[in-house]
């Protein structure tokens, strides 16, 4: 089986490291998100009866 | 030279250059830079919702301390996922078919998951050792079997991997060759055999995607055990 060739083993793993470290991280952290996470709080919050101001 | 069928895996070369270096600078390719805009074209708004809720999937069940791996794990999907669909393609060369790569990618990441746990919470990490409720008379023998099937998981994690792609890579050509060789002789054959191997092939793009979310969910996994 020539994947079993030991000869290119030490390189494939040094290049494929630099790859993913070098090139793929900068692509991932490039994305955006636009909302922040927000942290939900258990409690409702309090609000206080209002009415429509028609007049 | 006769030419076996394995020989699609041979790690390619031209004038001496290795291509291999080719078939993992190139993907990325495929992912460029998002602009500055509010809105993206419509590659980048997939890419970016991909990236999003795919670490979100990961890490929700993962304790605080674990995500700081994130961009490391989702980095590693990304890569995994493209080299493994792209290998698809006629004439194009699958490094995760190397078992050089996947063992260089698995045996480091769960080396580290190993080394936090036990640098960390040492007791806990060892506590896995030994499953909860086991008879004391079995204890001795579980945790060597435990033992030994924590060193098996890089091993495991390498090979299945390799094994699931270079097996879906063989059958193609295998079925392909069976479907090319049949034409002018039994046509009707053919034409089975060519919607078996369209069949395959929808297969075989599952199990790419598949094989990279399972390397990477199990490496989180392993991240939970021993953080």
């Amino acid at each position: 089986m020539p994947q079993l060739n030991p000869s290119p083993w030490f390189l494939i793993l040094v290049f494929s490291w630099i790859v993913f470290l070098t090139i793929l991280p900068p692509k991932v952290l490039a994305h955006t998100f636009p909302n922040e996470p927000v942290s939900h709080s258990k409690q409702k919050p309090q609000t206080e009866p209002w009415n429509w101001p028609w007049h | 030279m006769t030419l076996s069928f394995f020989d699609q895996f041979m790690s390619p070369t031209l004038l001496g250059i290795p291509l291999i270096a080719l078939a993992l600078t190139l993907p990325w390719v495929l992912f460029p830079q998002p602009s500055t805009r509010w809105m993206n074209n419509r590659l980048l708004t997939l890419q970016n919702w991909f990236i999003s809720r795919f670490t979100q999937q990961i890490f929700q069940p993962i304790n605080l301390p674990g995500h700081k791996w994130a961009l490391i794990l989702t980095s590693l999907m990304l890569f995994l996922i493209s080299l493994n669909m792209l290998g698809l393609l006629p004439y194009t060369f699958t490094p995760t078919t190397q078992l050089s790569l996947n063992m260089a990618l698995a045996v480091p990441l769960w080396l580290a998951t190993v080394i936090i746990g036990m640098r960390t919470q040492p007791t806990h990490a060892l506590g896995h050792l030994l499953p909860e409720g086991t008879p004391t008379l079995l204890i001795p023998v579980l945790i060597i079997i435990e033992t030994i099937s924590l060193f098996i998981r890089p091993l495991a994690l390498g090979v299945r991997l390799t094994a699931n792609l270079t097996a879906g890579h063989l059958l193609i050509q295998l079925i392909a060759t069976a479907a090319f060789v049949l034409l002018p002789i039994m046509p009707t054959t053919a034409i089975l055999t060519s919607i078996l191997l369209l069949l395959l092939t929808l297969l075989e793009v599952a199990v790419a995607m598949i094989q990279a979310y399972v390397f990477v969910l199990l490496l989180s996994l392993y991240l939970q055990e021993n953080v």
